[in-house]
């Protein structure tokens, strides 16, 4: 309590203040308001932590309006996990937008960004921490209601209209579906407080499970609820994009996981429709990704499959949890919970690192990009770290989350139905299918925006950008790596003994092969070296753009 | 410490019979089209010949194409420790982990088709995208595979699986004849051969493996080379310790390990001899008409899971 309440005030006044002096041009205004974000986020960080690895709740009224009604604090272990991963995405946010957030349009804009994101952070923070449902539904719709106006911030494009008033719509849908469970649970329970609902008839918890389903669904961009997602992600500024596809989707998540694991009584039919949406989400949105030109849609698209896996996790949890396999139970939810968490920090790399390129070029079309690496080469190896993540390759982050589930998968076998089995296989395959399109896609998008030969003006006068927007996203770069390897060790350490392999021996041994090979190598080779054109086919000159593959990539599908 | 006994043993045993094998399927094909053939040995000298090149760079080029010889032998490498060919060693860390073995390699080709775009030449990034593609449609084939495997014999460990088929006297299960059909479909894909890839071809607009690594030469060329024999020993490995376990050794004595690695030698070289007659007998397929290739693959270890749950 004695650091909520203080990074609480924190994100408060990072709001007011810029908004006191919107008219006023200062930049000290609005770094102190970053600065606020900052502190606050690394005091919360250190909360969230403390909270995680005690697994003490804590819990607290915060104001009483009427007996039975006001905003109370309740901090679980689950809502740790995700107060950690709203804080520490915040810290890289605040630390990227001390430079981005000046590159923003007029002064008064710059102001409004500021402001919105502070209130936009502490929304997501306050939903997450709610202990009851009231206060739950508020912080929802101010969260909603936030993230509209950051999508709004330029809203004199006709794109920027159109995609903010989709978005608001969309998200009053879902509120609309939250509030509707949410009575529901009232009448049944009659107080509002977060408490099992033992009482009710299972058509009861199912309507209840439905609706809950699409209010959060909808948030989170499942598939068929997501059309506003890859249109919002693109026309927000990049900071606040890495904010709305790293953490707000997320917070949906949570409400899901929430309500699944601590109120309702989950049953068989719920994993089984949970674990579908998940995989039509998780393949759709990785297809439609391939095709994407547009790299801020194209990370949008990503989300979209991204939460499609960590939903396939959680339908998982579901159909063990009913069958009585708590291992395997709780293997898929531990899966989900850490694909949570790794998606939000290579997603929030990718976003901001995506965003610096987009300020340099002033361009999201990635045919105009290319030969960047040698321009931004920071920038470049960010993305790259971020790109192996998301593709599920070992030893990062990205991979040991797949892992969980893919073994989830694999030990389908102890369940007893054989259609149930046959059902699980072919969602099996459909998932295999998904990482190894998101690899496709990764190759794709990194090899034409960083690789080969700049395509237009601006990809050959690119600049590597300000210190800022390199140690922002160089702090998620540096958890992607210890998330990746020290996994085994931190589910060990927090007594979860999970079957996954120990990536810390795996990255040792990577490590000693690589020593012995270029030791190796500069004992036998030639050492020396020429530079010499690529290969022209016997023309003169290269020409630049044959070396956008991009007509080639997605056709194969 | 027996475990870093296997670590030597397998990784040394790994890069001394990769190039033979590659040798043999050459000298398999030579004999089958009626020509003599280069001599066995040759890759050997091929290797040698390269490390004595210098490096050549594309002025277009990054520290990708630097990098990535070492990162692809790197994890091929590591990714060798999974398929014990002469001795099983105990389970140690989730090395032999089935998934992990998977991805090690998809890390490699990762690297290796960054690469190829990185020089921005026409070919390299038609390779690239055509191996990514490729590798994307055969990716549901492949997990299946693995995963009624798994199913066969309850386990995701590699060594464990070749202990499990060690210890019973014939097929541990008639299906897993059945997944070797699948398993032989994944062999031909990965390794890039007839009738998904043409290893022969150089500047043709069919190539795709030999595509993405156009740009390299000298001892970069060498160790592309190196992982490209690597990978097709474990793919081989694989097939041949599930179905064929027997020889293997359990406990470190130098008789047991040599006969070991005698028998599998012998094995390998029929394997060799199937794969080279079935590249000759074949012609390459259009790109697009792989993914019935594949859905053969999947067919086949989806039925295998079917048949296992049945009985």
């Amino acid at each position: 309590m004695a650091l909520l309440v203080p990074s609480l005030i924190a994100y408060a006044l990072a709001c007011l203040l810029p908004l006191v002096f919107l008219r006023k041009d200062n930049k000290a205004i609005r770094q102190v308001s970053y600065g606020l974000i900052l502190i606050a986020s690394a005091f919360l960080t250190i909360l969230a932590l403390k909270i995680f690895i005690s697994n003490q709740p804590i819990s607290a009224v915060l104001l009483q309006i009427t007996p039975g009604l006001g905003f109370s604090v309740f901090l679980d272990r689950l809502a740790a996990l995700f107060i950690f991963i709203i804080a520490i995405v915040s810290v890289s946010f605040a630390i990227y937008s001390f430079n981005y957030a000046e590159h923003t349009g007029s002064h008064i804009r710059k102001n409004l960004l500021a402001a919105f994101s502070g209130l936009f952070i502490l929304s997501m923070v306050l939903f997450v921490a709610s202990g009851n449902i009231f206060s739950q539904l508020l912080f929802w719709e101010l969260m909603s209601l936030t993230s509209f106006f950051l999508v709004m911030f330029d809203y004199e494009k006709q794109e920027t209209q159109k995609s903010g008033l989709f978005y608001f719509v969309m998200t009053q849908m879902s509120t609309l579906f939250l509030m509707f469970a949410f009575i529901l649970i009232y009448n049944i329970t009659g107080s509002f407080d977060l408490q099992p609902l033992s009482g009710a008839s299972p058509a009861m918890q199912g309507v209840i499970f439905v609706s809950l389903f699409i209010g959060f669904g909808i948030k989170a961009g499942i598939m068929p609820f997501h059309k506003w997602l890859p249109y919002a992600h693109s026309a927000s500024p990049s900071n606040v994009s890495a904010l709305m596809s790293g953490v707000m989707i997320k917070v949906a998540i949570y409400g899901l996981v929430r309500y699944l694991v601590f109120v309702l009584e989950p049953e068989l039919w719920w994993g089984v429709v949970i674990l579908v949406f998940g995989v039509v989400s998780a393949l759709l949105g990785v297809i439609y990704a391939l095709k994407e030109h547009d790299i801020k849609r194209l990370l949008a698209y990503h989300s979209i499959e991204n939460i499609g896996i960590i939903l396939i996790g959680i339908g998982l949890y579901v159909i063990f949890r009913a069958y009585g396999l708590p291992e395997l139970a709780f293997l898929s939810l531990a899966a989900a919970l850490f694909h949570t968490l790794n998606h939000a920090l290579f997603k929030s790399l990718l976003f901001m690192t995506a965003g610096s390129v987009v300020m340099v070029m002033s361009t999201r079309n990635i045919e105009k990009m290319g030969g960047l690496i040698k321009k931004m080469p920071y920038t470049a190896t960010l993305f790259l770290i971020g790109a192996v993540a998301i593709s599920a390759l070992p030893p990062l982050n990205g991979f040991v989350s797949e892992l969980m589930i893919f073994q989830a998968f694999f030990q389908s076998f102890s369940l007893g139905s054989p259609s149930l089995i046959i059902l699980l296989f072919i969602g099996l395959s459909l998932f295999a299918l998904t990482s190894a399109l998101a690899a496709a896609c990764f190759v794709k998008a990194f090899g034409i925006i960083f690789l080969a030969t700049p395509r237009s003006e601006e990809a050959a006068n690119a600049r590597e950008v300000a210190p800022g927007m390199i140690i922002g996203p160089a702090i998620l770069a540096a958890l992607c790596f210890l998330f990746g390897i020290g996994s085994y060790q931190i589910f060990t350490y927090l007594g979860y003994h999970l079957p996954i392999p120990d990536m810390l021996v795996i990255s040792l041994i990577l490590i000693g092969f690589l020593a012995a090979f270029l030791l190796a190598m500069r004992l036998v080779s030639n050492r020396q070296k020429r530079f010499s054109d690529t290969w022209a086919c016997g023309l003169p000159a290269l020409m630049p753009a044959w070396n956008t593959p991009l007509p080639v990539f997605p056709t194969p599908y | 410490m027996s475990f870093i006994i296997y670590v030597l043993i397998n990784t040394v045993f790994v890069l001394l019979i990769s190039p033979l094998l590659m040798g043999l399927i050459k000298k398999v094909k030579a004999l089958a089209q009626g020509r003599r053939g280069v001599p066995l040995l040759q890759i050997y000298f091929l290797l040698a010949k390269l490390l004595k090149k210098e490096n050549v760079y594309s002025t277009n080029s990054s520290f990708i194409t630097r990098i990535a010889p070492y990162l692809n032998i790197t994890f091929t490498a590591a990714a060798s420790l999974f398929v014990p060919l002469v001795f099983i060693p105990d389970p140690v860390a989730g090395i032999g982990n089935v998934i992990l073995f998977l991805y090690l390699l998809v890390m490699a080709k990762f690297f290796m088709a960054l690469a190829g775009l990185d020089a921005g030449s026409a070919f390299g990034g038609m390779g690239s995208s055509r191996e990514m593609s490729i590798s994307a449609v055969i990716e549901p084939g492949v997990i299946i595979v693995v995963a009624a495997i798994a199913f066969v014999l309850k386990t995701y460990n590699i060594p464990q699986m070749f202990a499990l088929t060690l210890a019973s006297p014939i097929f541990n299960s008639a299906t897993l004849l059945l997944i070797s059909i699948s398993l032989f479909i994944v062999l031909i894909t990965e390794t890039s051969r007839v009738p998904v890839d043409n290893p022969e071809t150089h500047l043709e607009l069919t190539m795709v493996h030999e595509a993405m690594i156009l740009e390299y030469t000298g001892p970069n060329l060498a160790l592309m080379e190196m992982s490209h024999a690597i990978k097709q020993t474990l793919l081989m490995g694989l097939l041949i310790n599930i179905l064929f376990p027997w020889g293997l050794a359990t406990a470190l004595t130098p008789g047991g390990l040599l006969l070991a690695a005698l028998m599998f030698f012998v094995k390998s070289l029929v394997l060799a001899v199937i794969i080279g007659l079935f590249e000759s007998l074949t012609a390459k397929w259009r790109l697009f008409a792989l993914p019935k290739l594949f859905m053969l693959a999947y067919a086949l270890a989806f039925l295998t899971i079917v048949v296992e749950l049945l009985v």
